[in-house]
């Protein structure tokens, strides 16, 4: 991770203490910024302007301009917070300890099945994951269907529609692309601290504990942070496989919409779901930070 | 001695098998009830496979004037429409980021990834009340503008990454030989930048194919693509119908994954800047 970022600052150090020939032509900043204004332009207009107005319109209510919408959402959406929260964290602490076995395997092992089959859900969309868990975990689905001729009880409960079936169907989805970003990092990890390790007589175990883990620390952060917040926002899947009651927020926003038309509480819950994403992340990276430093 | 060998041997070799039966299950089960559905026209329970097998419901998805195919062209028109309009505006602006001294690099880029490392719904919400007011809310330009947005990182990201791999001596060599700059842009880089724009528009299609949750704040209901059908169908227990989309969905993202994955190499990852 280091080296390809120290050649490139040592790199860009050399082109700026080389004068450029003239007819290279200028690399200040104004054509650069000409040349970025396109895309900049579409992403001020298509993302950064509707989100800042679901901050603002997040204090306007009927009332007028105040904290109606919140006290309204805390009100009404208190308990879903705080499922949204849980199943969050308990599906990134499953995502976290199978990404990381997945991925200190094989940075010991060759294994190119394992290497292509974890990768398979990544290619998968979120809808068609929520689709087919939906016929997967269901009381009569595929899942149930195989266990009650394996244990012989006729009647088993589904996993759909319920906390088992989010959390699963998410870590499905999910994992993959930690694993992808964690292994990378693992594998620019040199052989020779490994080896040394091996050595002296740690386990494997021991060596991605306190070797590969911590090395890796930016990088598995990075991994977490995003699978963190695909979680928190996905409406598919919650939509798909949720239980009726609680739901995730992302559910209650859109109801708020399409049912009710009313747009100021859901604005008050997507800024609630920003300060969550920001607080988790501060912590995280503060919590890093701290171990980092110890 | 070897006994302990043997004994080693065979305690890695069911762990293997352990491990094959535990991740092709829960990898595989769930895809090939989907694949099973699609091709289910009676399934009760607790029949372990479906009682009566056949091709209707592909057939009524895939012949004549059906619902499933207008939806298919309409999904694969707005995608490449993405498509262009992202590598236009992303190719002048991945070239910027990775050659020239641009104030703010860092935070422009951020910038850029925002729309997929943060939540995306209430901004969907608010971009379809404010098409609304401009009158594309329910339109294709709509749901496109939403598609380009969701899809601006990965053209800006992997256009940058890509850019930043070609040495910048070649264009000086093909300039001190008397092309102009733009010559040497079009003659030289972005021949060799080929291969990395071809991956970054594969990304953006499939973003754009596979997209649902600004489609249906911005489109609905008049804008019909797979994916919002495939919701309709899987919400109103139509499971067959639900399944064949599904699948339909799902074979451009695995012929993509065969081709990609000289792209998707965790050192390509790290390319990106991640």
């Amino acid at each position: 991770m280091k080296t390809p970022a120290l050649m490139q600052r040592a790199s860009l150090s050399a082109q700026q203490a080389m004068r450029r020939p003239p007819w290279a032509g200028g690399r200040s900043g104004l054509p650069g910024m000409l040349l970025i204004l396109p895309a900049l332009a579409m992403l001020a207009a298509l993302y950064i302007y509707p989100l800042l107005s679901s901050i603002v319109m997040s204090f306007v209510s009927d009332a007028g301009v105040g904290l109606e919408n919140y006290r309204k959402a805390f009100s009404l959406y208190l308990i879903d917070m705080l499922y949204t929260v849980g199943i969050t964290i308990l599906s990134l602490a499953i995502v976290f300890v199978i990404s990381v076995a997945i991925a200190g395997y094989l940075r010991f092992n060759r294994w190119p099945f394992l290497n292509f089959v974890y990768r398979l859900p990544l290619f998968i969309p979120f809808l068609i994951v929520g689709h087919s868990m939906r016929v997967f975990l269901a009381p009569h689905g595929i899942l149930n269907l195989i266990l009650s001729r394996i244990t012989g009880i006729p009647e088993l409960p589904g996993l759909a529609f319920g906390w088992g079936g989010l959390v699963i169907s998410y870590v499905w989805k999910q994992f993959p692309l930690a694993t992808l970003l964690i292994l990378g990092a693992f594998q620019s990890v040199e052989d020779s601290y490994i080896e040394a390790a091996l050595n002296l007589g740690s386990s494997r175990l021991r060596v991605i504990r306190e070797i590969l883990l911590p090395i890796s620390g930016p990088t598995v952060l990075v991994a977490m942070v995003l699978t963190f917040v695909s979680t928190i926002g996905c409406l598919t899947i919650p939509l798909l496989v949720g239980a009726p009651k609680p739901v995730m927020l992302p559910v209650d926003m859109s109801f708020r919409v399409t049912y009710f038309n009313d747009w100021g509480v859901a604005n008050a819950l997507g800024v609630i779901s920003y300060v969550i994403v920001i607080v988790l992340a501060y912590y995280y990276l503060k919590h890093m930070v701290r171990e980092e430093g110890a | 001695m070897t006994g302990v060998k043997a004994t080693k041997w065979w305690r890695a070799m069911i762990l293997k098998l352990v491990i094959i039966t535990i991740l092709g299950f829960a990898i595989f089960g769930p895809l090939a009830g989907t694949l099973l559905w699609s091709f289910a026209i009676k399934w009760y329970w607790p029949s372990a496979l479906p009682q009566e097998f056949g091709l209707k419901y592909w057939a009524n998805a895939l012949t004549g004037r059906s619902q499933v195919l207008d939806a298919l062209w309409l999904s694969i028109s707005i995608a490449l429409i993405v498509v262009a309009v992202g590598l236009l505006v992303s190719i002048p602006a991945g070239y910027a980021l990775a050659r020239f001294d641009v104030p703010w690099k860092k935070v422009l880029l951020v910038l850029f990834l925002m729309p997929q490392a943060f939540p995306q719904l209430p901004v969907f919400i608010n971009m379809s009340s404010i098409f609304y007011r401009l009158n594309i809310a329910g339109t294709v330009a709509g749901v496109t503008a939403a598609h380009l947005v969701v899809s601006l990182v990965y053209s800006v990201w992997i256009t940058t990454a890509t850019f930043k791999s070609i040495p910048e001596v070649l264009e000086d060599a093909a300039i001190n030989l008397g092309a102009s700059r733009v010559g040497a842009f079009f003659k030289i880089t972005l021949p060799l930048a080929a291969p990395g724009l071809i991956a970054s528009a594969i990304f953006v299609f499939l973003n754009s194919l596979d997209e649902f949750t600004g489609t249906f704040f911005v489109g609905a209901p008049y804008i019909q693509t797979l994916p919002i059908l495939m919701y309709t169908a899987s919400m109103g227990y139509n499971m067959q119908a639900a399944s064949v989309i599904a699948i339909m969905l799902t074979i451009p993202s695995l012929v993509f994954m065969a081709i990609l994955e000289r792209f998707l190499k965790a050192e390509y990852i790290r390319g990106l800047g991640v």
